[in-house]
């Protein structure tokens, strides 16, 4: 019995080299993976930079930009916050969501909506290398 | 009736006393300056400055009759009248909660209370007199008054100033302050039933699509409802200068009598809110932000009362700063007010939050 | 001019008087040996954006920011002596948005000379504006005083008329202010021979003062707060003693000195920029010298917006910022340290934590 599964074990893991099963680690990713996921997430950033551009968020045609050039003075390092506009600390989403219903005069994104994770995504890619401070108004 | 009121006031004072120490529900600790700390002592002199009709011309007006504690320590009327039911301009603000505010007046011009309480007795149309000599002369020889002014200020007879008597109003008003509504109890207590479903979604409404709460603050452990600035939201647009002759005028105006003077005999003038005190053109016609604590019981609204009710105040923001979609909207107007496009039910879903601001102590049972 | 008391005289006549209230500490105004020219306070309103949805609506946030700053500006006593309009009167220089924008600025008291900007050029290079404002650039005197209007966003050749599928996506191309395939802004040649000829003409003790849209000096190119040939067109005015630039396009405060050539920028009425450094992935290079303005609360749709009058007296440009939601603000070029300095928060001890860009 023993036998039998040391060669069943060898045989899996044998097959497990070669992609046939699922990995059977977690920590088991490789360079290749790592390339391919930040280039997914890549592609989501260059979605958020489109919509962040297109004027097509709200009603008055404003676009993120007109008052963000490359994501500028956004400071997405700084959430969770007390956000004035809001009256409470907040999350990013809802002061993206308060910029689309303010000056851009639209409807808010719901939070699991993709426009707004790729608008988050292009904000916080603009900003990257920043230290987290969040609270900092 | 008398006793009735009189029970009440002691009530008042009392829970008030309590929430120096502890402030009410929803309001920060009430700000005392070091040269004012308070005191019981100070708080009944006050009180009995505030309520003596003697300091005016006709011996009739005192700084209850537009601040009456039957009506929201206002006076239910759109301008106030002071002595012979002369007219002024401004609506009473009411009293309550104004301990917190960092200026004193719709246009800010005293910066505490203790300043504020010395003018009205000087203003035409409010108590009249000629200088405060009066005032000073009563409470030099009046026993009662002498006794009290030596409790709470170690001062005799002759040594009372007008700095005494200011800081003995201000301590009174210091306790006129009113927490504790239904609002305070589901956002700050947690009490999930205190206020209706209309105005939870009003609540909603107010810090978003109604843009309220920019201004008429509500934070994360109080809400003051005021960011103690001064804006221009398109009250009484048609009555401001236009022109630079006008203007001019209104300014000279200003100049010659003094601003208290001078806003509250030409409704002209009185337009130029902010401006009247520091002349800058981003001040024009611009009116601190009042607190909408009790908002219910101190009608009429706005710096010239001219909005009746919280459903036409409602209506005038909707409109984006204007009663009528017609009307024109001033030039200076700020710029954090415009058209809403809330739906008849998310405006009365906003009235019913405002009236869920009233303080448990003024809700009328 | 009204008697005024002292705070209405400071309002109105500009800061030098100011003396020890200052940093620095003035040194009182001597008139004589330069040549200042003559007493006179102008009017400046810029980039107004005003933007076109369709039929008769426009965006109204802009529409109300140069709406307010013609009505302010109406109201300010004594009456300056003209007006510049600094650029960028359209957002995307359609007929309608320029007409929309004449219309407004008709209520203007006073006359105004307009300078243009990429946003009235790239549609169809500045035709219409031509047709009711006349030339893209000119001079003028004025008191003492030379004039000089370049139109400085025209860009390289090669970016102008290359072939775009429309007049607009050339438009649209320009209006992003952080476009990677932008182009930089120009003078170009043929204007800097004309500026040549033209300054021949003036005496180096006349002071000169230049309008243009873009800052004629290198600050960010990525968001072309950038002119490529700045040091040509500074050669060109630095024979003369008492230079001043005034520039549009950046939407925020910013002032410098180069030499004997004092540089200041004008506010929008529409909407404000950040400043280049809070574009954490770049460098760029904004003059030590500026104050920055306050951080803009969007829910306040003018805070961060404004215009400017000008006070002349000394040679030197005092410049008076209107900004509505905020205190005021003053630059004043400061005769011991020979540079322009805000007149309350140069002092690094003295700057307010709204001033903090990051």
């Amino acid at each position: 019995m023993g036998k039998m599964a040391r060669i069943i074990g060898i045989l899996m893991t044998v097959l497990a080299a070669f992609g046939f099963y699922p990995q059977s680690s977690a920590d088991e990713f490789t360079a290749e993976d790592l390339k391919r996921w930040e280039q997914q997430f890549m592609v989501v950033v260059k979605q958020g930079e489109k919509l962040f551009h297109s004027g097509d968020l709200g009603k008055n045609r404003v676009s993120c930009d007109q008052c963000h050039p490359n994501a500028a003075n956004t400071h997405p390092e700084t959430y969770p916050k007390f956000q004035k506009q809001l009256g409470k600390v907040v999350k990013q989403q809802e002061m993206i969501n308060w910029c689309i219903q303010n000056p851009l005069e639209g409807n808010p994104l719901a939070l699991d909506d993709p426009e707004l994770t790729a608008i988050e995504a292009y904000i916080n890619h603009e900003r990257r290398g920043v230290p987290m401070a969040p609270g900092k108004h | 009736m008398r006793r009735i009121v009189y029970g009440l006031s002691i009530l008042i004072l009392l829970a008030a006393w309590a929430g120096a120490a502890e402030p009410p529900l929803g309001l920060p600790k009430v700000p005392i300056p070091k040269d004012n700390p308070l005191t019981p002592e100070k708080v009944q002199l006050g009180d009995k400055l505030f309520n003596d009709e003697r300091f005016s011309t006709t011996g009739k007006v005192s700084c209850a009759t537009c601040h009456a504690k039957d009506k929201g320590f206002s006076d239910a009327l759109p301008v106030s009248e002071g002595i012979d039911q002369l007219k002024g301009t401004r609506n009473a603000p009411t009293v309550l909660n104004a301990a917190y505010f960092h200026s004193q007046f719709w246009d800010g011009r005293e910066p505490s209370l203790e300043e504020q309480s010395a003018q009205p007795f000087l203003n035409p149309v409010e108590m009249g007199l000629k200088n405060h000599e009066p005032i000073l002369k009563s409470v030099r020889t009046d026993p009662e008054y002498v006794r009290m002014f030596e409790k709470a200020f170690g001062k005799k007879a002759q040594q009372i100033t007008m700095k005494e008597v200011k800081k003995a109003l201000a301590s009174f008003e210091r306790t006129l302050v009113a927490g504790d509504s239904p609002f305070d109890r589901y956002f700050y207590g947690g009490d999930k039933k205190a206020i209706s479903p209309a105005a939870i979604r009003g609540l909603e409404i107010f810090r978003g699509q109604g843009r309220c709460v920019s201004c008429h603050t509500i934070e994360q452990n109080h809400a003051l409802f005021t960011n103690h600035l001064f804006h221009n939201i398109g009250v009484a647009a048609q009555r401001m200068p236009a022109n630079l002759d006008d203007l001019r005028a209104a300014v000279q105006e200003v100049k010659e009598k003094g601003v208290d003077v001078a806003v509250l005999s030409n409704p002209k003038t009185e337009s130029l809110g902010r401006y009247a005190v520091t002349r800058e053109l981003s001040d024009m016609g611009a009116f601190k932000t009042s607190t909408l604590r009790n908002i219910e019981i101190t009608a009429p609204y706005m710096h010239d009362g001219s909005l009746k009710t919280l459903e036409e105040v409602v209506q005038f923001y909707n409109n984006g700063g204007r009663l009528k979609e017609t009307d024109p909207v001033p030039e200076l107007l700020d710029g954090g007010i415009r058209p809403l496009n809330l739906t008849v039910e998310q405006q009365a879903d906003l009235v019913a939050f405002l009236k869920a601001l009233t303080s448990s102590q003024f809700v009328k049972k | 001019m009204m008697r005024l008391n002292r705070r209405d005289f400071l309002k109105s006549t500009g800061v030098t008087i100011l003396g020890s209230a200052l940093p620095f500490g003035l040194v009182k105004v001597a008139f004589g040996a330069n040549n200042p020219g003559q007493k006179f306070t102008f009017g400046y309103i810029s980039d107004a954006h005003i933007q076109h949805l369709g039929g008769p609506k426009f965006v109204r946030n802009w529409d109300r920011g140069l709406i307010r700053a013609v009505q302010e500006a109406n109201l300010l006593s004594p009456r300056p002596d003209f007006f510049f309009f600094g650029g960028d009167l359209a957002q995307l220089g359609t007929k309608e948005e320029i007409d929309h924008g004449l219309e407004i600025m008709s209520k203007l008291q006073g006359k105004v000379n307009y300078v243009m900007g990429e946003h009235d050029y790239y549609f169809d290079l500045g035709k219409y504006w031509e047709s009711k404002l006349g030339p893209h650039y000119y001079s003028f005197d004025h008191k003492g005083v030379h004039f000089v209007v370049l139109n400085s966003i025209l860009t390289h050749d090669e970016w102008t008329f290359k072939k775009w599928p429309t007049p607009m996506d050339r438009m649209l191309a320009m209006a992003r202010l952080d476009n990677p395939e932008g182009s930089p802004f120009l003078v170009g040649k043929k204007q800097r021979e004309w500026l040549k000829r033209d300054l021949a003409k003036v005496n180096k003790d006349v002071p000169v003062i230049v309008c243009s849209h873009s800052p004629l000096q290198k600050i960010y190119k990525g968001w072309n707060f950038w002119t490529d040939d700045a040091e040509q067109v500074l050669a060109l005015l630095k024979p003369f003693k008492k230079v001043t630039v005034i520039y549009g396009h950046v939407h925020q405060v910013q002032y410098n000195q180069i030499g004997n050539i004092s540089l200041h920028a004008v506010m929008a009425t529409a909407w404000p920029w950040p400043y280049p450094k809070t574009y954490s992935q770049v460098k760029s290079y904004l003059p030590v010298l500026t104050v920055p303005m306050n951080r803009a609360d969007p829910f306040f749709e003018r805070d961060a917006t404004g215009w400017q009058f000008i006070d002349w007296k000394t040679g030197h440009a005092d410049m008076h910022y209107q900004l509505p939601n905020n205190k005021d603000r003053g630059v004043a070029y400061n005769r011991k340290t020979g540079r322009p300095e805000d007149t309350r928060y140069q002092d690094p001890k003295k700057r307010i934590p709204s001033q903090k860009h990051f």
